[in-house]
């Protein structure tokens, strides 16, 4: 009896353990062994859409699984994808921006080859504000003046929008934006911070004499509170912004179409962000949105070829994507794009920046 | 009782004065770390008689009791010096199973302990785990045996599965004693197994001694004087960890050879 | 025997005279008036406590209730369906064959469906559809691939701003367009299964919760199998078996600490070993089981080691006075009676096991899965984590499913809580 009772303890976790241990053999975790499910992670202002195409493609092509999608950031992805080739690696990166030349060289040293780089649409970085609000005009130089951490090298005093632009109401600077690790914020201070900065002829003298202090002066964004990181969280920065009908925001276009009855877009040198300006890249803030596939997995996962033609088939004018909030690229660029995405045509790293 | 253990016993018994001889003790030491708490004692148990400790709070009969069955193996700091024997054989000796001893040299305690299981189940326990019945109609011999020599058949032979701890505290006592023998033990030790009973229980059990008597050699540690006078044949006096005198029951209470046993005796201390 | 002498007793010595303490001095009624006083405050204290907390509780209840049961619902479109109409390429004959699935995905009965509605409603009706709609075309046909011959009337789900204005939270056009279809007796809500039985989608009106729910099952159960027989052995033989000396104390110091570190560590342990090391598939139960397993251990031991200590030394005694061995004692006797309270341990180790999300976000439990896992090794996600994605979601339709997730979390946690508890009680003894 006793016997019993201890085999029976000792077997159980001897038993979950073994379970374990095999099922992870013969899974498709291991080594080179080929996976049944595609793999996709990055930027979460892409997350939307390719899970909207994942999802279209699960139900349209029943014969291969529904993929996988991991929203972990347009960084994180890119070092998660360029990690390698084979089944213990993604199959697709989202990204909210173009790859680096750093981030290529990882890929090249790891042997990443074959890179597809497809835009798929294009997304607008927008400054929001609160319907209750007193309606705002800003310009890149305003909000660079306002958010830098050493506007133009010196120090920050600014505390209300007055304090940097006269003509701005005299209310506090309180914005909610993305954290260092989103594509956004990189985008964010891309587009906007940095054209602010360079619109004083000392910084442009200065690119060129100090790169590394140019970057630092134009995009490091300022820590004592004005600027408050709110996560990968856009709902909660519109819910903060009904609260607060003083604060900004700033996250992608989807979001702001989606609660056009709380929050409105804040002109930017006078242009207001809609589908429209945002398309013609009139508005400052628009920036192209694009996947990147690694051509050398296409004999390592069933399916990726079809998910790809279907990404090109639903990213038009009238596609659901479209009603999910992505705005469509020039009818020259959708098609270029096109014919890359149905060919699978390499990006070529010499034109990597 | 198997053929076997018969012969054990033919072959190692001794008659002594007083009786056969079923367990001794020569020139014990016990220490809780650098404590000691008994000192030189030697004593025999003799098989037809009930040996009763007797002594002073403290003294330590119990101490010395648990030695016996290797109970204070349980007590890290503890050590046991000198010579036990049940049967002629070393009962500290490395060949000795501690299992299989204390199964032949049962305990009750002070406080009642039934298991908290069914009154068949916490006669049943011991037979099972020792192998001595493997049919439930054995088993029932067993238990019904054991039950009927403690004197508590009659009370609980319609309830066998209620609770064992639903009892009366003498009837919980009794039933720790079927418990003891029902592994078929040759000693039965019994630590101050009335102390927590009323009158009316104290007496009950003072009859099944008797009852027990001779079938398993008992030795009893008791406080109280009058009970050792009644129920033993043999008593040994304990003070301070030493035994003081050890003889006849009647001898020591009636003409007590030691100044302590008798200042013990007449109530000087208590 | 019956010549023992009489006791003697000490004389006494002589004593100082006492004075009384009198007990009705003014101080004296103060202090007691002031003791009574002190017994009052700490009851109404201790009652208000109480009521704090079941106000809490209460307000917990309510507002996840009132936002998350209309989650459950699902408002849908009637559809008139004329299957001879619509002249599909396909017939019953090919449904009742091999090639089924092929022959159906050959057809293209999302154009059908959206023909459908405009017919039915005017032009530009199909967005009042879901995006999902012909789904449940394709599974009507797949149910009886009779209706083919046949004009039917089939409920599809509407789109996301029809279902918020069925429940009045959409804008001024979706509401009038809502209540024109009402008119019409063209649309109905009601409680929908398939927020049970779906799993995660971008559309909220065709989300489920049983790809989480299934995710959470298989975590729990690995967690469960993997962290209660280590944590009850451990427990036993700390008390029963180790020496007691400084090892000893070194272990139950780090076992106290290891149940207070913070869960991302255990996550970051997770990733680290489990996933970076030994190479276990990613996103996968077994990995997120092992990682909360580490986690629960700890409570497990703690729990057992008090439970295990307090089963009273008569216990012991007795088994070994009739000759039990050291294991049949800990396990025929210290087991049982300790087991309510290891199983109370388990309870609250499990029941924040089942909470956790941050030590499953950086194994990866964190993607879109558009379905449930079919074993321990697939990808899947866990409750905690889809209803941290749900409020991340862009579309407002996803509000209310993910009070509804909530829901179904509490559900989950009260039912794991109580089979622990009839377990618990089951076992209970007296002694």
């Amino acid at each position: 009896m006793i016997s019993r009772t201890m085999g029976m303890a000792w077997a159980a976790p001897g038993a979950a353990l073994a379970a374990a241990l095999a099922l992870s053999a013969c899974s498709n975790g291991g080594g080179n062994a080929s996976r049944d499910q595609i793999r996709a992670v990055g930027s979460s202002t892409v997350y939307p859409f390719t899970t909207a195409v994942t999802e279209q493609f699960a139900r349209r092509q029943t014969q291969f699984k529904a993929p996988i999608v991991e929203s972990t950031g347009t960084g994180a992805g890119m070092k998660l994808f360029c990690a390698g080739v084979g089944a213990r690696f993604p199959d697709i990166e989202n990204a909210s921006r173009a790859i680096k030349k750093s981030e290529m060289d990882d890929c090249t040293k790891n042997g990443v080859r074959d890179i597809v780089e497809i835009q798929i649409g294009i997304d607008g970085i927008v400054m929001a504000e609160s319907l209750r609000g007193e309606a705002m005009r800003l310009t890149p130089a305003d909000v660079y003046r306002a958010l830098a951490a050493d506007p133009y090298g010196k120090p920050q005093t600014a505390k209300l929008w007055r304090d940097v632009n006269p003509a701005l109401p005299a209310i506090p600077i309180v914005v909610y934006g993305p954290p260092p690790t989103s594509g956004t914020r990189d985008a964010f201070a891309e587009l906007i911070l940095q054209k602010g900065c360079d619109a004083n002829p000392a910084m442009d003298a200065l690119k060129k004499a100090d790169a590394k202090r140019h970057t630092a002066i134009c995009t490091k964004v300022r820590e004592d509170g004005a600027y408050v990181e709110s996560g990968e969280n856009d709902n909660l920065i519109v819910q903060k912004l009904s609260a607060n009908p003083d604060a900004v925001g700033v996250f992608g276009y989807s979001f702001l179409e989606e609660n056009a009855d709380r929050v409105r877009g804040i002109p930017m040198n006078g242009i207001v962000p809609t589908y429209e300006t945002i398309a013609d890249y009139s508005y400052p803030g628009s920036r192209p949105l694009y996947i990147y596939v690694k051509g050398q997995h296409l004999n390592v996962v069933p399916g990726l070829r079809e998910l790809v033609a279907e990404y090109a088939n639903d990213w038009g004018r009238g596609g659901y994507l479209a009603r999910r909030g992505l705005i469509v690229a020039p009818a020259d660029v959708s098609e270029r794009n096109r014919q890359i995405a149905l060919n699978f045509t390499p990006l070529d790293p010499a034109t990597v920046k | 009782m198997t053929d076997t253990s018969l012969n054990d016993r033919a072959t190692h018994q001794q008659t002594a004065p007083g009786g056969t001889l079923k367990m001794t003790a020569r020139d014990v030491d016990v220490f809780y770390g650098s404590k000691q708490a008994i000192k030189n004692v030697s004593i025999d148990v003799t098989q037809e008689n009930v040996t009763a400790f007797i002594g002073p709070s403290g003294c330590g009969k119990s101490t010395f009791l648990r030695t016996l069955n290797r109970m204070n193996d349980t007590v890290a700091s503890a050590r046991v010096t000198g010579d036990i024997t049940l049967d002629g054989k070393d009962i500290y000796g490395a060949d000795m199973d501690v299992v299989q001893l204390r199964a032949r040299v049962g305990m009750v305690f002070q406080k009642p302990n039934p298991f908290p299981k069914s009154i068949y189940e916490n006669v049943a326990y011991g037979p099972r785990i020792h192998g001595l019945a493997s049919a439930k109609p054995d088993m029932d011999a067993i238990v019904e045996k054991s039950l009927r020599r403690a004197g508590l058949w009659e009370e609980v032979k319609d309830r066998l599965t209620d609770s064992g701890t639903a009892l009366s505290g003498g009837q919980q006592q009794r039933l720790c004693i079927a418990r003891a023998i029902a592994v078929d033990p040759e000693v039965i030790l019994m630590d101050e197994p009335c102390s927590a009973l009323d009158p009316i229980a104290t007496a009950k059990i003072e009859e099944l001694i008797h009852e027990l008597r001779g079938r398993y050699a008992i030795v009893i540690v008791t406080h109280n004087m009058q009970q050792a006078a009644r129920v033993s044949q043999k008593t040994a006096f304990f003070h301070l960890g030493t035994l003081v005198e050890y003889g006849d029951t009647s001898d020591i209470f009636t003409n007590p050879r030691q100044t302590r046993t008798k200042d013990y005796i007449t109530g000087r201390y208590g | 025997m019956s010549t023992i002498a009489p006791v003697m007793q000490p004389t006494p010595k002589p004593q100082q005279a006492r004075v009384p303490t009198d007990w009705t001095t003014t101080s004296m009624q103060g202090r007691i008036r002031r003791r009574y006083r002190a017994e009052r405050r700490f009851r109404l204290l201790g009652a208000g406590a109480v009521l704090l907390s079941t106000a809490f509780l209460i307000f917990l209840l309510v507002s996840m209730l009132g936002q998350g049961l209309r989650g459950f619902t699902q408002t849908e479109l009637r559809l008139p369906m004329d299957f001879p109409a619509a002249r599909l390429a396909l017939d019953q004959a090919a449904l009742a064959g091999p090639n089924a699935r092929a022959a159906l995905a050959a057809v293209d009965l999302e154009a059908a469906t959206a023909q459908a509605a405009d017919r039915a409603y005017g032009a530009g009706a199909y967005r009042l559809l879901s995006d999902g709609a012909w789904l449940s075309v394709r599974s009507a046909i797949q149910a009886d691939p009779h209706i083919l011959t046949r004009r039917i009337d089939i409920w599809v789900p509407t789109s996301t701003a029809i279902d918020l204005a069925a429940k009045g939270d959409a804008d001024a056009d979706a509401e009038a367009g809502y209540r024109l279809l009402d008119a019409r007796k063209a649309v109905r809500t009601s409680f929908s299964t398939a927020f049970l039985t779906g799993s995660d989608s971008t559309d909220p009106t065709l989300v489920g919760i049983w790809g989480a729910l299934k995710g959470s099952l298989l975590t729990m159960f690995v967690t469960l199998v993997l962290a209660f027989p280590v944590g009850v052995l451990s427990a036993l033989y700390l008390e029963e078996y180790a020496a007691r000396n400084r090892w000893t104390d070194l272990i139950e110091v780090s076992i106290n600490n290891l149940a207070a570190v913070p869960s991302i560590i255990f996550g970051l342990l997770g990733l680290a070993v489990f996933l970076n090391f030994l190479d276990f598939p990613r996103s996968a139960p077994i990995v997120g089981g092992l990682t909360l397993a580490l986690m629960t251990m700890p409570v497990i031991v703690i729990a057992g080691r008090n439970a295990i200590k307090s089963v009273p030394p008569s216990i012991r005694d007795a088994a070994l006075g009739i000759g039990a061995s050291k294991v049949q004692v800990v396990f025929h006797h210290v087991l049982p009676l300790a087991l309510p309270g290891i199983l109370t341990g388990t309870i609250i180790g499990m029941a924040r096991a089942l909470g956790e999300t941050a030590p499953l976000l950086m194994i990866g439990m964190r993607a879109f899965i558009a379905s449930p896992p079919g074993g321990l090794a697939d990808p899947a996600t866990v409750l905690p984590v889809q209803i941290f994605l749900w409020s991340d979601e862009v579309s407002r339709g996803f509000v209310e499913k993910t009070s509804a997730a909530i829901i179904v979390l509490l559900v989950f946690l009260l039912a794991m809580n109580g089979i622990a508890i009839y377990l618990r009680n089951r076992f209970e003894r007296r002694w």
